[in-house]
């Protein structure tokens, strides 16, 4: 006579469900992908301390500079001069290049018009910086009250 | 004799690699995404072909074309703006200030900021380029 096994059938193995979690995930992923702006940055220092220290007193005039200084003038239509004469930005590259040959330490001090704009400041500091200069300020004139 | 060919199982399509992808793409989007205050107005910062990385941290001074101030996004007159300003600077010496201008921002806006900024006491004070016409 067979004998009769009986067996207990094992239970089932319910996993958890990663579903919600994948939509958390995708959501937040949405989230970042939206709110991430792409932006390249660079900087260009505006105060360093560490430099030489600054004129003890606001310019009033342009010739308060050291008479070997480098002055630039920057007017409020964006064009450059240096002693009253208007360069573009390749003839002042080069100028600054003959004038620094001597002594590359010599300061190049930017006098900017009020009128010009941040892109015409910027945009002299980047051809000055390229024709070697080291040592760059940027002055400006203090109204009188 | 009737011979049923055994239906085939539908194995599930398996989920795991796009759970890794998502959340590598996760990953990443949270670590090269900058939380930054943006300005109430709109700031295109000038072209500089010269400049060097921005640093991380300090705080943002963003300067619009017509010469309003948003400090780390707020709002701020130029009254208020020193007064703040040597607050942090007082809490933090060694403050870093980005001033964020506007390319076509005039300078008789920024230059007496930076100024002001100066005169307070900031050691580190750098103005916002972008190498890339955005």
């Amino acid at each position: 006579m067979a004998a009769l096994h009986i067996r207990r059938a094992p239970p089932s193995r319910t996993g958890i469900s990663i579903v919600s979690m994948i939509d958390v995930m995708i959501i937040l992923l949405f989230f970042f992908m939206v709110t991430s702006t792409y932006l390249n940055l660079d900087m260009v220092p505006a105060v360093d301390h560490s430099d030489d220290p600054a004129p003890a007193s606001p310019l009033t005039s342009g010739t308060g500079a050291p008479a070997t200084t480098i002055l630039v003038r920057l007017s409020a239509d964006g064009s450059t001069a240096i002693g009253g004469q208007v360069l573009s930005p390749p003839d002042l590259a080069q100028v600054i290049r003959d004038r620094l040959a001597d002594d590359p330490l010599t300061p190049v001090v930017i006098l900017p018009s009020g009128g010009a704009d941040m892109q015409a400041l910027i945009g002299l500091m980047d051809t000055l910086t390229t024709a070697g200069a080291l040592r760059l300020r940027v002055i400006r004139l203090d109204a009188s009250p | 004799m009737k011979l049923t060919r055994p239906t085939r199982r539908q194995h599930p399509e398996t989920i795991v690699a796009l759970i890794d992808v998502v959340f590598f793409l996760l990953v990443f989007f949270m670590l090269i995404g900058r939380l930054d205050a943006s300005a109430p107005f709109a700031v295109t910062p000038p072209v500089g072909t010269t400049g060097t990385d921005l640093p991380a941290g300090g705080i943002t001074l963003s300067i619009s074309a017509d010469g309003a101030l948003a400090l780390d996004g707020v709002a701020i007159s130029r009254d208020v703006l020193a007064t703040e300003i040597t607050d942090r600077l007082a809490r933090t010496p060694a403050l870093l200030i980005r001033v964020n201008a506007d390319k076509t921002t005039q300078l008789s806006h920024v230059l007496p900021i930076v100024s002001m900024l100066e005169g307070v006491g900031a050691k580190d004070v750098v103005l916002v380029v972008t190498p890339v016409a955005p």
